[in-house]
């Protein structure tokens, strides 16, 4: 159950939304404008705010400040009866904040509170077929793709996500989401993003004055996602310290917060995400066992963009659609720019291909429909793409000797049986020349 | 149409969309009240805020067509 506050200051809407949040079994709380909304806020810890973005007393944004201060910042969703602000909407939203423009039905209230965006967006129609309302892209690994998350979503099981950066992790994990069958929220949260002081506090909550600055009690995530959904980005980011306790919840389901000694149950599916492939996990002991085990009862790699160039195209259009719709522009790509950009490998992924896709639509001008696209495409992480200059007149041998190692040694995650094979050397060698280059002990 | 007679159209479409938003709303209602998800009475009272709604909505377009003709007569 969550606690909602509604900001609207039209009584017939709110009355009827009321009854509908209260039918979906949450706690419900109304204020008619900012001033209202401002001393419930003082008043009630709330999971969700629902907040009308043209207030007698003011903007709904003009409480953001708020929000942001509060110990357990409620999820927002704004509401306007103005299509024409939409873009102005959109662009204020982020992971945390989501949009409804009315008329509003029962379904979107449900699919907000439940954390399940993008129902208005899929309604106003894209020809770019959306999976489980996410995901896009026709090639087989992602047709691969869909049957595995079909598959997981009629269980409960845990589920980790490997892929490249860029590749979309989080977004699967909505689509993850959004696939089950379940009344919970959508949670997310970044693991390598707090210290090791926070994290603790992040995941499970704290109770007042459990440390300096711990004004009042908060709940962590895996209470927030009670029955939904739990994404942990970047898991093996988690200091090593701190993967007991995770691991206890884990295998237990129960949560005790930072200074406190009630357990209290959670129940919710834990999707886990990291860019490091599973031989790195084992070898980096960035992650430990049984953790692994516990939150990889369900892996699923996906697949770096180079790998379905089939997908460039749709993702590139649904892109610029996305981008027209915001800003009110004709935008469209000519065949022949879509090839361009197949001809890339995008080191970068999905998250490359999007801001490359933005920034052209900055770049061109508004009142045309062709896209003017730099001449080159590149990226500060496309060097291991492109030729290094290892071969240029001027290096020693050694130099490039010293370069193809390393390459290799990465290559291979460090396995230095395979480097030296791959480099046709024998391991004494490959062994002497790390001595030489002062990279192993003498005891290695 | 000029910057003036566009805001005050914008400002007759506002009000008209006020009432069909709450058309809305309360059709959820009747729906939920179909289901037995709420008790029929809210649906009798749903229906009535409809009709009410409708009025309101017919009267704002009117008003906007009233505003429109006075312009026009105004040019």
């Amino acid at each position: 159950m969550l606690t909602v506050l509604l900001v609207d200051d039209d009584p017939e809407f709110t009355d009827v939304a009321c009854t509908i949040i209260e039918f979906l079994g949450h706690e419900v709380l109304t204020a008619a404008n900012l001033e209202e909304a401002r001393d419930w806020l003082t008043k009630e810890s709330f999971d969700h705010v629902l907040l009308d973005f043209m207030l007698p007393d003011g903007s709904g944004v003009h409480l953001f400040d708020e929000l942001d201060a509060l110990g357990k910042r409620p999820r927002v969703t704004l509401i306007t009866g103005h299509p024409s602000v939409r873009g102005i909407i959109k662009g204020l939203c982020g992971p945390n904040i989501d949009y409804l423009v009315k008329p509003i039905q029962r379904e979107e209230i449900e699919a907000v509170l439940a954390g399940k965006t993008d129902i208005q967006a899929q309604s106003t129609g894209s020809k770019i077929k959306k999976y489980f309302g996410h995901l896009i892209g026709e090639s087989k690994s992602m047709k691969e793709l869909y049957k595995l998350i079909e598959r997981v979503s009629r269980t409960s099981a845990n589920v980790m996500l490997l892929g490249e950066s860029g590749v979309g992790k989080e977004v699967v994990a909505e689509a993850i989401h959004a696939a089950s069958d379940v009344e919970g929220p959508y949670i997310a949260t970044n693991c390598g993003a707090f210290s090791k002081e926070l994290i603790g506090s992040e995941l499970f909550g704290h109770e007042k004055g459990a440390f300096t600055g711990a004004v009042g009690r908060k709940s962590g995530v895996f209470e927030q996602a009670e029955n939904g959904t739990l994404f942990l980005d970047e898991i093996t980011e988690m200091p090593i310290d701190m993967q007991p306790n995770l691991l206890r919840v884990l295998e237990n389901k129960v949560v005790i917060r930072v200074g406190g000694t009630k357990t209290i149950p959670v129940n919710c599916r834990v999707v886990s995400a990291t860019n490091r492939t599973m031989e790195a996990i084992a070898e980096s002991k960035v992650l430990r066992e049984d953790i692994y085990f516990r939150l990889a009862v369900f892996p699923i790699t996906i697949p770096p963009l180079r790998e379905r160039k089939e997908d460039i195209a749709l993702l590139a259009t649904a892109f610029i659609d996305e981008l027209n719709r915001e800003n009110e522009t004709q935008f469209r790509w000519k065949e022949g720019q879509l090839e361009t950009l197949k001809e890339y490998d995008w080191p970068g992924n999905v998250r490359e291909l999007r801001h490359f896709v933005h920034r052209a639509a900055i770049m061109s001008d508004p009142d045309k429909t062709e896209l003017d696209l730099p001449k080159t495409i590149e990226s500060p992480f496309a060097k291991k793409q492109s030729t290094t200059p290892a071969l240029q007149a001027g290096r020693t041998i050694e130099d490039v000797e010293k370069e193809l190692i390393y390459a290799t040694l990465e290559k291979v995650n460090g396995n230095k049986t395979l480097a030296a094979e791959m480099l046709g050397i024998s391991t004494k060698t490959l062994y002497n020349r790390l001595h030489a280059y002062g990279d192993l002990s003498k005891d290695d | 149409m000029n910057d003036k007679e566009f805001a005050a159209v914008a400002a007759h479409v506002h009000d008209a969309r006020k009432p069909l938003n709450r058309i809305s709303m309360q059709a959820e209602l009747v729906k939920m009240a179909l289901d037995g998800d709420v008790p029929v009475e809210r649906a009798k009272e749903a229906l009535d805020k409809i009709i009410v709604s409708t009025k309101d909505c017919s009267d704002a377009l009117t008003q906007m067509m009233d505003a429109l003709s006075d312009s026009q007569s105004e040019s």
